[in-house]
């Protein structure tokens, strides 16, 4: 009972994330790739499983990342996933970015796309250590700059703030999303248009959206963590047909 | 004779409790305790005794400088007033002191909440946010409700050992003993900055009801504006 009982550790329900208990903890989690390591000098919790091997998570602060808040909030599903190709857009100094990275896993890949040189130079520290982790110091409103690194990919992640974000996001997926890949995109309204509620910002960035190809799926917004924010999550050039399948 | 009956033993006399028939008259005191207590009596008389002497020889002519500035009223001393003990500039000081103690405190507290809240997110509450599906149709709207009432967010499994959730839950309650402290310190704060700003120079005025805008319960004031090169 000693020493390991001291934390739990439990899946979530999306796969790759974990939730941790303890003492001072309850709170989400990724399992880390590079073990003691922090990146943002989050907070680690090592468990030991019965078989004796250490496995250590590192907590997702809330605050801090605008997909951490969503999974709290409650999405339905984010389709980041281990294995999964990620195109991450407005990565800034990569705390997100490392804990994607930790959720794909060695075998995926994320593409973490910065134009900021100074807030670059930490994501490209970050990628150093992580071999899953692509730093791409460009303008993503040009896709057409960093189209020779980046491969089709299953979901792209876009948190630029910028007041033509959707068209950001709709070029790059036109570059390299999938068909029937996915979007996740969190909007903050004052960056868009302070003027009107927040609702309104939100819906109209929904429709920009579906006349680019999208089809939102899901809406929440990042209530306790952040003020005015919401986080759009859909698929991309999703078939008729495949829909009737399902 | 008296000393032969000295050195016979004799029974020890005990002194006795209050009887239960006389339970009414009180507590019985014992002689011990009547010599403390006649013992302290008699020194607080000899004192007022000796007191009163002195009263009697005083010397009508004395006099002392601090009888300028203090007096007994009614027989009470009333010390010098304090009221300028300080100047203007010492008391700025001393506010400016003050408030950057409060501050300091403040800024504390808020970093131990940011450090608790980053590892703590409530995960087993449900979320208070706003949660929107979007549906193509009348029938995927219907099929999509009905699928969102049926599957509510599991609680995580209860065979966490009780120790690790108490220790949450104490985590928790600090956190929340922080917050209700700093929202406290920043009340404290602003109420101290409006006093010092107040006590600064240029002409300022109190707004009358209907002259506020947004209405408070806290007094307004307003500056002059004042031309600065």
């Amino acid at each position: 009972m000693k020493g390991g009982s001291r934390v739990v550790v439990e899946p979530h329900r999306h796969e790759g994330i974990f939730i941790a208990k303890g003492g001072k903890e309850d709170a989400l989690a990724t399992k880390n790739l590079v073990p003691g390591e922090a990146v943002y000098n989050e907070k680690r919790v090592t468990v030991q499983k019965e078989d004796g091997t250490k496995e250590e998570y590192r907590v997702w602060n809330p605050f801090r990342s605008k997909l951490a808040a969503a999974i709290l909030g409650g999405v339905d599903n984010i389709w980041i996933k281990p294995g999964a190709k990620v195109l991450y857009l407005g990565a800034a100094s990569g705390t997100t970015v490392s804990h994607v990275s930790d959720i794909v896993g060695p075998t995926g890949v994320v593409y973490a796309v910065e134009f900021s040189h100074r807030s670059g130079r930490d994501l490209v520290n970050m990628a150093k250590k992580r071999t899953n982790v692509i730093p791409i110091i460009e303008d993503a409103r040009h896709p057409a700059k960093y189209r020779m690194l980046v491969g089709m990919v299953d979901v792209v992640f876009s948190d630029v703030a910028q007041p033509d974000q959707a068209r950001i996001l709709g070029l790059n997926a036109s570059y390299f999303l999938k068909t029937g890949g996915h979007f996740v995109i969190s909007i903050k309204a004052n960056c868009i248009d302070s003027t009107v509620p927040a609702e309104t910002v939100f819906v109209n960035e929904v429709n920009k959206l579906k006349a680019d190809q999208f089809k939102p799926a899901e809406q929440v917004t990042l209530e306790p963590f952040e003020r005015d924010h919401a986080c759009v999550v859909g698929g991309y050039r999703l078939s008729k047909k495949k829909k009737d399948a399902e | 004779m008296s000393s032969l009956r000295n050195a016979l033993p004799r029974r020890a006399h005990k002194e006795r409790a209050q009887p239960s028939s006389r339970k009414k008259f009180g507590h019985l005191e014992k002689h011990k305790d009547y010599v403390e207590r006649a013992k302290a009596f008699h020194k607080k008389e000899e004192t007022l005794r000796i007191l009163r002497e002195k009263a009697a020889n005083r010397n009508q002519d004395e006099f002392y400088f601090k009888m300028i500035r203090t007096r007994t009223e009614d027989g009470v001393h009333r010390p010098e007033s304090e009221a300028n003990k300080y100047t203007q500039d010492e008391l700025m000081l001393m506010k400016t002191q003050d408030l950057g103690y409060v501050l300091q405190k403040l800024q504390s507290e808020r970093k131990k909440i940011e450090k608790l809240a980053a590892s703590l997110h409530s995960i087993d509450n449900q979320p208070t946010n706003k949660h929107i599906l979007f549906a193509e149709d009348r029938e995927e709207a219907k099929e999509l409700q009905s699928q969102y009432s049926r599957s509510e967010i599991p609680l995580i499994s209860d065979n966490i050992h009780t120790n690790i959730k108490r220790k949450i839950d104490r985590s928790y309650k600090e956190l929340e003993a922080r917050r209700t402290r700093l929202s406290q310190l920043q009340k404290m704060y602003m109420d101290m900055s409006m006093k010092k700003e107040l006590r600064k120079n240029g002409r300022k005025r109190k707004l009358r009801e209907d002259e506020i805008v947004s209405p408070t319960t806290e007094p307004v004031y307003k500056w002059r504006a004042e031309r600065k090169r």
